[in-house]
């Protein structure tokens, strides 16, 4: 079942995942809360990739490590508190029938897309994902192929949510 | 370089600052993205309009030319400015990087 988002009376979202989607949900935050502490590394591509440098320029080092020490923190702070507050969405919600109905205000959908947009950076970074990864030729017997199959589904999920928050941005 | 929060919208500060940082400003620092294979071209747009209040034209003209040319400076300032615009760049994902031309 592909989930849909939907406008609630209270100008947030509503979505109904199986509890397989939301078991899958809740792996993210304990990955990406290992690789936040973890950072930042320019020689690990994962870490390079969820926090890039920001003076391209080699002979910048002082500027680079003086922006690092000011910004690093709160980057980090930030994104912990989505891994919380997704947590706190899923695990608010009662199960039913195999179908789990959440409810997301406007801080429970950012934290949502951060963690969904993460995930994909690392995992995608990880699999060496390109522009012309074709997942409907996935060899079932690569041993990659439930990690890429976790991909393919939350790009569909973030592809799902941004087309809905962009229905409301102005021309 | 001045401690700016990176919520803190840009402020121009130049009548408060001295000769060598009036200098510095005279050409702005530009802030640029990058193309990458994982970010959807819907999320870049989104991120554009929500960040910097883009139109939806002026977003989508801004990750087509990331996506096609690789890279597309996406703001400019002074370099507190563009550190904070970084900063809230790689908040979202997005890979961006600063320089001044010379």
């Amino acid at each position: 079942m592909s989930p849909v988002f939907t406008r609630n009376g209270a100008g947030g979202l509503d979505l109904t995942l199986t509890s397989e989607e939301r078991d899958l949900l809740r792996t993210l935050p304990v990955e990406l809360r290992a690789l936040y502490q973890a950072g930042p590394d320019d020689a690990d591509p994962v870490q390079s990739r969820l926090f890039p440098r920001a003076y391209l320029d080699p002979t910048a080092e002082d500027a680079e490590r003086e922006w690092r020490e000011l910004v690093h923190p709160e980057l980090v702070r930030d994104r912990l508190a989505s891994l919380d507050r997704l947590l706190d969405s899923l695990e608010a919600t009662p199960g039913s029938r195999g179908t789990v109905a959440l409810s997301l205000d406007d801080e429970a959908i950012g934290a949502l897309l951060s963690v969904l947009n993460d995930a994909r950076l690392a995992l995608g970074t990880r699999l060496g994902v390109t522009e012309d990864t074709d997942y409907d030729e996935l060899d079932p017997n690569d041993p990659r192929a439930p990690e890429i199959a976790a991909y393919a589904w939350l790009t569909y999920v973030e592809g799902e949510l941004i087309e809905t928050l962009l229905a409301d941005l102005p021309d | 370089m001045t401690a700016t929060p990176i919520e803190t919208a840009p402020v121009e500060t130049e009548g408060e600052t001295d000769l060598e940082d009036v200098t510095i400003t005279d050409r702005p620092w530009l802030v640029i993205v990058w193309n990458d294979p994982v970010n959807l071209m819907s999320y870049v747009v989104y991120v554009f309009q929500k960040l910097f209040g883009y139109s939806r034209e002026k977003a989508t003209r801004l990750m087509m030319q990331v996506h096609h040319e690789g890279k597309a400076v996406v703001s400019d300032g002074n370099r507190e400015k563009a550190e904070a615009d970084v900063a809230r760049l790689h908040g979202h994902g997005l890979w961006a990087t600063m320089e001044h031309p010379s």
